[in-house]
């Protein structure tokens, strides 16, 4: 490719995906469903592994209380915990916005097509998306209240 | 397989995960003190529980499913080439299976494995 | 007043290593609009200035850039509108720069064409040569009427995220004209495009961020479409078969 073909590229790459500034609610929506989509999955997997200390780890062959143990001091602690009230809080936004987007991609919240008038508001961007973004990051952070209370409070 | 089908699984999947980590959730920390459900004797019996065994494993399968498959739609977006298209298919179900199997290692040992000190 | 201080991006991919941002003072007028500033600064500042324009009043889609950050019209925005010190312009996101604010809009037409934007029927007789104007009530008009606006000034695929690095993706332009056309009543290709939509790089890259609804000047609302558009693609079924498309209008039999 010419020097000045490849200068005249201009697709924004990542950066699309990861800045949402200028734009709508719905945008920075997206942007924190794929960030916390990779995180939450990053967690998982760190979460079979030390859940895998129950049974001895990587090598082991069964329950072992000492294997649990260890594990237990690793990660049971008010920084594991903070972790853990960090993992609430996405979970419950990835969770509860995706609802939001299954309903949204399936079309069955949106009002029908019809005439338009100037200032020509978009309908798939109305209330209602705002409203149920509002809801997913109350659920968020009232989920992640309740971690708190759980891991730091002890209640259950 | 069409990506319409592969989509209806990613949809299928969120959905039962919904579910089936709400309830993981209230195992963890409403049913129980948390500092009881993570204890070696408790951990113990419920996964020698038939039920939350099968749970577990579904839990498992259903959260591996969806996330890799995410991935795998993040990872076709940055690059276009057959060539990585290929290894990003082909890597996603060798991560679901290799995830899964690691999990149902981590479950069969709890039910079936001695228990050592 | 003061003067407006409009800082555009200048860049030549064939001569210039990067772009530069150069500031020109712009007498201030009531009312006026960026591309009315970006006229004067090229009539009587600096002839080189690189613009695309042409109906200057939000009809042909030509003055598409970006405006302090945001995919807009350069003729629909006002610079009261705008409320900071500088106004920057520079070229559209996601197309090749062609020279400073003028982009290729090749590849954008190109997608647009590959979704069959057109109405397909197998009377092509009759659409070739048409006998007379095919039933289509007010009703079945609604449904399409706001995705017939589209004036594909490239807004909404520049605002969008996964084209920002999927070049095998359609985009909301090519999608919206693809439910547009799938649904009118007159459609007998839904099937084509369908298919072409359901795709590794398809319709299901679209992950609603609603940018391209956001940026529309004209009200489109392309991700209303795409997001309508994704049942019949789930379903692999177009609302209409061949031969299944609106009949054509025939006289009312005269009586006796």
């Amino acid at each position: 490719m010419a020097v000045g073909e490849e200068r005249a590229r201009n697709r924004r790459g990542i950066r699309g995906w990861l800045n949402p500034y200028h734009y709508n609610a719905e945008r920075w929506a997206y942007v924190f469903q794929r960030v916390s989509g990779v995180a939450i999955l990053l967690y998982v997997i760190g979460h079979l592994g030390d859940t895998s200390f129950f049974v001895g780890g990587p090598t082991g062959t069964g329950p072992s209380a000492s294997s649990w143990a260890f594990i237990g001091s690793i990660f049971e602690n008010s920084f594991g915990h903070l972790i853990l009230i960090l993992v609430t809080l996405i979970l419950f936004f990835h969770g509860t916005n995706g609802i939001r987007l299954i309903l949204t991609e399936f079309g069955l919240i949106f009002k029908k097509p019809a005439a338009i008038e100037y200032p020509y508001k978009a309908k798939s961007l109305g209330s209602g998306q705002k409203y149920l973004i509002a809801v997913a990051i109350a659920a968020a952070v009232l989920a992640a209240l309740w971690a708190f209370l759980v891991l730091f409070e002890g209640m259950g | 397989m069409k990506e319409s089908r592969l989509m209806l699984i990613q949809y299928a999947t969120a959905v039962v995960a919904v579910v089936l980590v709400s309830v993981h959730l209230i195992m963890q920390g409403v049913i129980y003190p948390y500092s009881t459900a993570i204890s070696f004797s408790n951990m113990l019996s419920v996964y020698r529980n038939g039920f939350y065994a099968i749970f577990l494993e579904a839990l498992l399968v259903i959260v591996l499913v969806h996330g890799f498959n995410g991935v795998r739609i993040i990872l076709h977006e940055l690059r276009q080439s057959a060539p990585w298209t290929r290894w990003v298919d082909a890597g996603t179900v060798v991560a679901i299976v290799a995830a899964v199997a690691y999990g149902t290692r981590t479950i069969i040992l709890a039910i079936f494995g001695g228990v050592a000190g | 007043m003061s003067d407006v201080r409009l800082v555009v991006q200048r860049f030549d991919p064939f001569r210039d290593e990067k772009p530069r941002l150069v500031e020109y003072a712009v007498p201030r007028r009531e009312g006026m609009t960026v591309l009315d500033a970006l006229l004067y600064a090229r009539d009587y500042l600096d002839h080189s200035i690189g613009l695309r324009f042409s109906c200057r009043q939000a009809s042909c889609g030509s003055c598409g850039m970006k405006i302090n950050g945001r995919p807009r019209l350069a003729c629909y925005t006002q610079v009261d509108e705008l409320s900071t010190e500088k106004v920057l312009a520079q070229p559209m996101d996601n197309f090749a720069i062609i020279k400073d604010l003028v982009t290729d809009l090749e590849s954008f037409f190109a997608k647009h064409r590959e979704l069959t934007p057109h109405l397909v029927r197998a009377d092509t007789q009759e659409v070739e040569h048409p006998t007379a104007e095919f039933l289509m009530s007010p009703e079945e008009l609604e449904r399409v009427l706001q995705f017939t606006y589209c004036i594909k000034c490239g807004l909404c695929t520049s605002s969008c995220p996964t084209v920002a690095t999927d070049s095998k993706f359609p985009g909301p332009q090519a999608m919206a004209q693809a439910y547009r056309y799938t649904v009118d009543v007159r459609d007998e290709g839904g099937d084509l495009r369908l298919a072409a939509l359901d795709d590794a790089h398809g319709i299901w890259r679209c992950h609603f961020a609603g940018s391209c609804s956001a940026v529309c000047p004209k009200g489109v609302d392309p991700a209303l479409g795409i997001q309508l558009l994704k049942r019949h693609v789930m379903s692999g079924k177009a609302p209409r078969k061949q031969g299944e498309g609106a009949k054509v209008w025939s006289p009312p039999a005269q009586k006796q």
